[in-house]
This record gives structure tokens, sequence and C-alpha cells, in this order.
């Protein structure tokens, strides 16, 4: 089975008597181990789409399995166990908590798994001294370049040790050379196992990938390998 | 997710603002305080009063005096004997709602130290029953109580209340008055007891800080601290023709013994020929055995009383609970005025967090868009408000409690009765418990609305 399969999946969105189809009966099933790229112009849904798969959102209508997890009609504690256990997520904004340090940061999505706090901090200290963190562990966001907060958002998706990350555009933010490290990152990612879903609408970092989906008014418009 | 982790998160939260979190908390701060304050003072109020009563004898005490019979039996009045020593007598015997009985006379004779130098006044004797003490609840200070072989002797002995005792012999200590003389009349009476001094809270703080209060006030413990005690019998055959009053002398059912005068009052009139029915009293009073069975008790003496005064309503019962009820409608009265300031003041703390919360969480939709992102459930979102709202208002509490114990201080300096703040602990108990409820029904709805975010638009927000 494959670990992502949507079929026939819509997302309408309704603003006031408009209806905006952000996606339209798409088809998409992505396999394990795989480096899928989304490329697209602004507004043409590859948000949309990665917010499905990363169970952050629900279709409209269509089927969805993730991970296994019939989640078309998933109650949001439902999701919120997918995202926990499954998924990591890495934004174009980093999405840190400005006040918490690094370990703290890291070990968010370990707190939402019950995980105990010294077994924790163990954990997340791992995974920033993976990220090449290990000697900014207390620092807090604020006090970050952005390459580095980027790395702490890696480190927080990967820290529960999920079969699939997500980045929506997480070069964007970064100038080309911290872009290209943290690039090389997800493909040092990919070749120790997970499955990398990257979003993106630079033809080149795509090309980077294994598998490209090209995505255009809620389309797939085509698929290639570069 | 652990509650450890969801008190750490709202103590850094509350933490990062506590100018804001402190304001929010003064509602609670300021009901929580008043609500101890005035369970303490109301409690004062009560426990000033009940020992009072105690002091005074309590609600036991029932005080029968005669009365005039009313006007429906007039007409046998005569048949009536009035207040004699046969009620004291029967009563004793038959009255199983009654634990004490002391039949009393009194007099009122010129007092004074043998061959000493103290005072020489006019005081008012009393003739009474070894129960007195308990029932009257009197403290001995120096010496021993009256007894029954004293009464039945009819010794010539005599216990002193504090005051009377200090005016006879200034400069003595309370022990060395023990085996003195007293003049009661122109009857030696040997000193066996002397009560201890009774006062109020009030009055011993005075004391104690040497002030003298200028204003005249009533004072309850007077007729305590003046008592002139002497046996029952003593009195009686010492004495009996002072013990029946003037007045009374020429109403007509006194018969024998109004013919003992005070020229008669002489050791002849020792002789026993007086029956119990004939030997008039002033007083009589009793205590109520259980407080449980108090009207019982009254209606056990009533029964008894009419029989003995054959159908003719001439006594009378004087019982502190009229005044006790009273005293206890206006502590409930109190209780819930000030309860009710408490419960609006935490009602307005209430929404004062309720406020802050939702700023909170307006500040924080970002942030709990991440916490959703990496796999926070609704409810773990809910529970981390609702904690925080608690946690404020816990807070609160605590310092409500810190600044209760200050005004109580306070209210203890310029209380003006005896009635002393008391801090209760179910008062602290319950005005935190209800301080949290407060937070907890404050959190509610910012709760549910940061629960009920949805996370992409959480995390879009700016
Ligand atoms: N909550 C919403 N309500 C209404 N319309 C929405 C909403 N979210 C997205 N859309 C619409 O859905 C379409 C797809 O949006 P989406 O964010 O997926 O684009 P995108 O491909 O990620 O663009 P970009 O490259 O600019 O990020 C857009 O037309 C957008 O306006
Ligand atoms: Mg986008």
């Amino acid at each position: 089975m494959s670990l992502i399969d949507l079929e026939n999946v819509s997302k309408i969105y309704q603003v006031g008597d408009q209806e905006i189809r952000a996606l339209d009966q798409i088809h998409l099933r992505i396999e394990a181990g795989e480096f899928v790229a989304i490329i697209g112009p602004s507004g043409s849904g590859k948000s949309t789409v990665m917010h499905l798969m990363g169970c952050l959102d629900t279709p409209s209508t269509g089927r969805m399995v993730i991970c296994g997890n019939e989640l078309s009609r998933a109650t949001p504690d439902q999701l919120a166990r997918v995202r926990n256990q499954e998924i990591g997520f890495v934004f174009q904004a980093f999405n840190l908590l400005p006040k918490l340090d690094v370990v703290s940061n890291i070990e968010l999505p370990l707190i939402y798994s019950g995980v105990p706090a010294a077994q924790r901090r163990e954990r997340a200290r791992k995974v920033a001294c993976e990220v090449g963190l290990g000697d900014r562990l207390s620092n807090r966001p604020p006090q970050l370049s952005g390459g580095q907060c980027q790395r702490v958002a890696i480190a927080r998706a990967l820290v529960n040790n999920p079969q699939i990350i997500f980045a929506d555009e997480p070069t964007g933010n970064l100038d080309s050379a911290t872009g290209l490290a943290i690039l090389g990152m997800f493909d040092e990612l990919n070749a120790s196992g997970k499955t990398i879903v990257l979003v993106t609408h630079d033809p080149s970092i795509a090309a980077r990938s294994r598998r490209v989906i090209e995505i255009r008014d809620g389309h797939i418009v085509r698929e290639y390998q570069p | 997710m652990s509650l450890l982790v969801v008190f750490q998160i709202g103590i850094r939260e509350i933490a990062a603002h506590k100018f804001r979190s402190v304001l929010s908390m003064l509602g609670i701060v300021l009901g929580v305080s008043s609500l101890i304050a005035t369970m303490a003072l109301t409690r004062g109020m009560e426990e000033g009063t009940r020992t009072f009563m105690q002091q005074l004898g309590g609600l036991e005490l029932v005080t029968i005096a005669e009365k005039n019979p009313s006007s429906l039996k007039m007409d046998f009045a005569n048949l009536s004997p009035g207040l004699t020593l046969r009620d004291a007598e029967v009563i004793r015997e038959s009255a199983s709602l009654i634990s004490h009985v002391s039949p009393e006379i009194l007099i009122s004779s010129l007092v004074s130290s043998f061959g000493q130098s103290g005072t020489r006044e006019r005081r008012t004797v009393r003739g009474i029953y070894p129960d007195h003490f308990v029932i009257r609840m009197h403290q001995i200070g120096a010496g021993r109580f009256l007894s029954d072989l004293d009464v039945q002797r009819g010794a010539r002995c005599v216990v002193l209340g504090n005051t009377v005792a200090k005016q006879l012999w200034p400069d003595v200590s309370i022990g060395s008055i023990i085996g003195k003389k007293v003049l009661i009349g122109t009857s030696p009476f040997e000193v066996v007891g002397v009560l201890d001094f009774y006062q109020s809270e009030e009055q011993a703080r005075m004391r104690r800080s040497g002030k003298t209060s200028m204003r005249w006030k009533w004072d309850p413990f007077r007729v305590k601290n003046e008592a002139v005690l002497i046996p029952f019998t003593t009195l009686f055959h010492e004495f009996r023709s002072g013990a029946g009053s003037n007045e009374k002398t020429d109403s007509s059912k006194r018969n024998d013994s109004t013919e003992l005068k005070k020229s008669n009052e002489t050791k002849e009139s020792n002789k026993r020929n007086d029956s119990i029915d004939s030997i008039n009293l002033d007083t009589l009073i009793v205590r109520v055995r259980d407080l449980e069975y108090f009207r019982p008790a009254l209606d056990q003496l009533r029964k008894l009383l009419d029989i003995t005064h054959r159908g003719v309503d001439d006594f009378d019962f004087e019982t502190r609970e009229d005044w006790f009820d009273r005293v206890e409608s206006s502590v409930r009265a109190a209780r819930l005025s000030g309860g009710l300031i408490s419960a609006i003041s935490l009602v307005v703390g209430g929404i004062g967090i309720m406020n802050i919360m939702l700023a909170s969480i307006s500040e924080r939709v970002r942030e709990i868009g991440i916490r959703m992102a990496v796999g926070a459930r609704p409810k773990d979102i809910f529970l981390q408000i609702i904690i925080e709202g608690m946690f404020i208002s816990l807070i609160g509490a605590f310092l409500g409690i810190g600044a209760s114990l200050g005004l109580i201080e306070i209210l203890k300096l310029i209380s003006p009765t005896e009635n002393v703040p008391v801090l209760s602990w179910e008062g602290v108990l319950f005005s935190v418990v209800f301080a949290l409820l407060a937070g907890l029904l404050s959190g509610i709805y910012p709760g549910l609305k940061a629960a009920r975010l949805d996370p992409i638009s959480a995390l879009r927000y700016e």
C-alpha cells in the first residue's frame, strides 16, 4: 500500500457566494522512500495539497489515506495523532516558538506524545547535534540566523522519528548558499530512508528530487522525473 | 501530555506577563481576602457570643422566677405557695431533663473584713446550693467551692467573688485570703474559696495593654465578680427575715415565714420547724441536662411546677435562647452580605481572568497553530488555557490569603467588641476552592475558543 494515497480529492473554499476550487479531483500516490517535489505558480494549490497530506486539513471530497490511516473524515484528534507520530513539517517561515530555546523547540512534538521530560531533552539534544546545532542548544530563535532556525525546524520535524517530512518552500526565506545546505540535508534524510515531499516554485530546486509533480489551478498538469 | 508540562507552560506564560497577570488577579485577591475576612469576622462574632454566654452560664441555664399570675388565675393565686424550696426538691427528684438545681435567697447586707482596713460595703449575699457553681460556671481561684456538707450543717463559710476579695483585702494574694474572716452584717464567716476573675477578651486586652477605658460599659461579669455566696441554709437561718424581701411581706400568701422579722435575727430561729413548703425562694436556677432536649425540659419543669403551685401560673422561665437566636440571625445576615460581596468580587475576578486569557490567546494564535502542527490535540490546547486560568486564580487566591491575614490583624486592632475575628481554615479552603472555580469557569470560553482554532489559519495568523 502507498504511504500517501489521494483519490479524487477536492478542496473547495467557500468565500461569500464564490466557490474556490483550490484542488480539483486530484489523484496522487506517493510511496515510502520517495523524494517528491511539487511545483507550480503561486496560487496553484501547492500548499493546499501539502496541508491535506500533512493532516493539517481534511479534503472537501475524495478519499485520503496517510500511512495506512483513512483520514477523509478524520476527527481533529485523529489528525493530531498522525501529525504527531508520522509526519514532520518544515515551513518557509520556520514557525518556531520565539520564547523557547532550541532544545525546548525541538522537543515540542515529544511533549504531545507523552515522552517523559528527561528522555525528551535527551532526544532533542541528540537531534540538535545531528543538524549541527550542538553549540546553540540554549539559544532562542531570535538569537539565531535564518539557516540555523530552519535547522531547528528540521530537527523538530525529525525528533519523533516520522516516516514523512513535508517542507513548504523551506528555502524561501534563505539566501542561496544557506538554502543549498538545507536542501543537502533533505538529500541526506531521503538517503537515510525518509519520504520527502517538498513544495517549491523554483525548477532548479525541484530538479534535485526524484519525481516532480506540477500543479496548475488545482489540477496536476504534469509529472516527470528530472 | 503530562500535567507537569502543562503547568510548566502555564508558569512560563504567566511569568512572561507578570504585570498583566497580577492585574487580572486583583479581583480574585479581593474576593478571596474579603471572603476569608468575612468568615473570620462572623466566626469571631459567633465565638465571642458563645464564650460570653458560656461564662455567664451558657444556654443550659434557666432561671425560674416568680411573676404575677395571669388575670384568669388571679382568684386562685392564694392557693399557690409561691416559689419554695419544695419546688427545688421536686425538680431535683423528678425532672429527668434537669441536671442541676440551685434554690437561692438573697439579702442585702454590709460586708467587711474582720478587723481589717478594707472596704465596708452593702452587697448582695446569696444563699445557694453547691449546684450554683456548676450552673453559673464558676471557676475557683483559690480554696474550694461550698459543699453539700456546708449546706447540711448550715456552716458559716463563704465563697467570695474576685473583686469582693480584692476590695476587702487589697494588698493580699488571693491564696492567703482563704481562712480569713468576713463579717456579713454582724456574723463572722470563714472564707473558704475565692472565685476566678472573670473578664471579656476586650477587658483582658485593655488590662494587658495598660489602658483603662474611661467610658462606662455594661459589665456582664460584674455580678459574678462581686458575688458573696454562702450556704442556703446558713442564709436562711441567720438572715431569714432579710431574705423574704419586705415588699412581699404584705402579700397574703405569705404566712408563717413572714413573722420572722429583722428583730428575730438571732440564733434561736435555728430551729427546724420550717417545712420546705414554707421556705420561699427569690430565684431558682437550673441547668438543662442536654440542649437537644431544651424544650422538653422546659415542659417538664412547667408540669412539675403546675402541680406544686396548684395550677397557678405565678412562675416564669428566663432562658437565653431568644438572645442567642438574635445573635445567630445577625451573624447569618453578616455572613450573607459578606459572602455576597466576596462572591461578586470573585465573579468580577473571574471575568478579569477571562479577559486576560482571551487577550492571551489572541496573542498566541500562532503559537497554538505551531503546537497543533506538531501534534497538540484540541483538548491539549483547552487544558493548557484552563490550567493557566486556574493558575492565575490560584496565585490570586494565595495573595488573597496573605492579604486577608493582614486584614484580619487590622480588624483585630479596631474591632470594638470582644468578637475578635477568628481565622477559620474552612474559610480559607472554601475561598480557595471558590477562586479555583472562578478560574476554571473563566478559562472555559477562551479555552474552547483556542481549541477550536484551525491549525492552518492559526499558522498563517500574523
Ligand atoms: N482559507 C482559504 N479560503 C479561501 N481560499 C483559499 C484559502 N486557502 C487557500 N485558498 C485559495 O486556494 C488557492 C490555492 O492556494 P495555495 O495556498 O495552495 O497556493 P500555493 O500554490 O501554495 O501558492 P504560493 O506559491 O503563493 O504559496 C488560492 O487561489 C487561494 O486563494
Ligand atoms: Mg504556498
